[in-house]
């Protein structure tokens, strides 16, 4: 039962965390109206990916990650107490996230280095030294409390404040880039096809 | 709902980010372990976090390649390896005696002049279509919009940063000091919160999203301060002044450039298009007057003018055409 979750969890870190940047762009399009966060419905189909028991049978995990992303944003929807012409339109219009690799996928090994570099130059002084003595110099949290003068615990604090902001640059990578507006493919059409598949 | 839905995920994201941190140290406790599996086994919510801050995590083990090589292994780590580096001081409006003063004293500062070092100063500036991050000593944040420019000065007493170009969104650490932003003939006063300055053609505006701050004329004018809330935005120039209160949600619209995008509610055509072409080389014109006032509302990639062109044309009887030039033309069809 363990092994069989960690397999599980190497699955979603293989096939659905990389998906993040398309993701994101994705979930943007059902937040037109600003009411919903694009970030809360990527989070959230995070959540509802990972618990798939039968993720062995998903042949297409793109398509699958980005029709459960829709299936947030449309319960998302249907709780709302006033809806708006433009969230139901938006909704009828937006099509299917582009399951082809975008050219970020090529890109992100080239540019990540230079994104996380850029990333820990940004974090405030103390927060990056200590970051840099961990992640460059390999030093642990015991060794940069002792050489900086701080306690494990804020050398922690400094740690995750700085991973934190990685992570979040990261999911953002590519993000920014060119997103396909498919608006003439209906979701019904393309609903269809995938039931067929 | 969406707010108390983002701040859920926040905290859901840093409780994973610590678990990621702690479980890595080698000194981690086996009943640290044990309290990890126990939160990772309450959701799955836990659990997909977990794995993204992990992921991160391992990725960030790609910046061992910045450690110099052939070092002993008794060879002091540089914990300032990764520090940004100087801001292009080239970016100086020259024209100006203040940036010029600022030059100066950043001359000055490196040459290592006494009085002179304290007013050192740096300008950080972003192309069109670019943004950037500033993170300031005292952790206080800057982010430059597109094709906009800060000078920070910290003297003795006061953060003092110019906006000399564009737009930025100022968040200040709490700090003893005022943090002061300088913007067309104003000062923008603030001991701590979260603000955004764009200058205008003639005008700019001031909206405040956390804290409070006042704003009063720059010079011999008399002395006359405004006090701005949050949530209010406030827009003065030549012709005065004038403040409106503003819901959270327009002022996440207004800052929906942070994500890279535009948020339109009701804006007109030109509007709109004045809009993307402040973050595109390839501009947008409406050569046709009688559709500058079509209402729209959408959100928008800011770098994607076609995406936005082709939206237009889908709801509304707008052609578009593009000249040898690169100029999207739009024009009313038939």
């Amino acid at each position: 039962m363990t092994a069989d979750d960690e397999e599980r969890r190497a699955w979603f870190r293989r096939e659905i965390l990389p998906l993040e940047p398309r993701l994101l762009a994705y979930a943007r399009k059902f937040c037109r109206d600003g009411e919903a966060d694009p970030e809360d419905l990527v989070h959230d189909a995070f959540t509802r990916v990972i618990a798939c028991k039968t993720w062995r049978e998903i042949t297409n995990p793109a398509a699958f990650a980005s029709r459960t992303l829709r299936n947030v944003a449309f319960d998302g929807l249907r709780r709302r107490k006033v809806l708006t012409i433009t969230a139901v339109a938006d909704f009828e219009l937006i099509g299917g996230m582009d399951e082809t690799p975008g050219p970020e996928a090529t890109l992100v090994s080239r540019d990540e280095l230079r994104q996380l570099r850029e990333a820990i130059s940004e974090l405030p002084t103390q927060c990056r030294r200590v970051f840099t003595l961990r992640k460059v110099y390999s030093l642990s949290p015991g060794e940069i409390a002792v050489r900086m003068g701080l306690s494990v615990s804020t050398v922690e604090k400094h740690l995750i404040k700085g991973l934190r902001y990685c992570s979040e640059k990261l999911g953002r990578a590519g993000a920014t880039q060119p997103v396909r507006i498919d608006e003439g493919r209906s979701w019904a059409g393309k609903r269809d096809r995938d039931a067929k598949r | 709902m969406g707010r108390e839905a983002g701040s859920r995920r926040e905290a859901v994201r840093a409780a994973a980010a610590e678990w990621a941190v702690r479980l890595s140290d080698p000194a981690c406790a086996s009943d640290v372990r044990a309290a990890f599996e126990a939160w990772r086994a309450e959701s799955f919510e836990h659990e997909a976090a977990f794995e993204r801050e992990h992921a991160a995590w391992e990725r960030t083990e790609r910046l061992r390649a910045f450690k110099p090589g052939g070092l002993a292994s008794g060879a002091k780590p540089d914990a300032d390896l990764l520090a940004p580096e100087d801001a292009p001081r080239r970016a100086f409006d020259r024209r100006s005696p203040w940036t010029m003063m600022a030059a100066l004293a950043a001359v000055a500062g490196v040459v290592g002049t006494g009085v002179m070092t304290a007013t050192a100063s740096t300008a950080y500036a972003t192309d069109i279509g670019e943004r950037r991050v500033v993170v300031l000593a005292d952790n206080s944040r800057i982010e430059l919009n597109t094709d906009s420019k800060v000078v920070v000065r910290y003297r003795g007493g006061v953060r003092e940063v110019k906006l000399v170009k564009g737009e930025a969104l100022f968040e200040a650490a709490a700090d003893a000091r005022p943090f002061v932003v300088k913007a067309r003939d104003a000062r923008i006063a603030t001991t701590g919160g979260e603000l955004s300055v764009r200058l205008g053609a003639e005008n700019a505006a001031v909206t405040v999203r956390r804290g409070a701050a006042q704003v009063e004329p720059d010079g011999d004018g008399p002395a006359r301060e405004t006090k701005v809330a949050a949530g209010t935005a406030m827009v003065y120039g030549p012709g005065g002044s004038h403040a409106q209160p503003l819901s959270d949600a327009e002022i996440d619209r207004a800052l929906a450039w942070r994500q890279g995008a535009i948020a339109l509610n009701g804006q007109s055509l030109s509007q709109a298009v004045a809009e993307f072409n402040r973050y595109n080389r390839r501009k947008v014109r409406i050569a046709d007057p009688s559709i500058a006032d079509l209402r729209l509302a959408g959100y928008f990639q800011s770098t994607e003018p076609m995406a936005f062109v082709t939206a237009v044309t889908h709801t509304f009887p707008v052609r578009v055409s593009e000249g040898e030039d690169g100029v999207i033309r739009l024009a009313r069809k038939g």
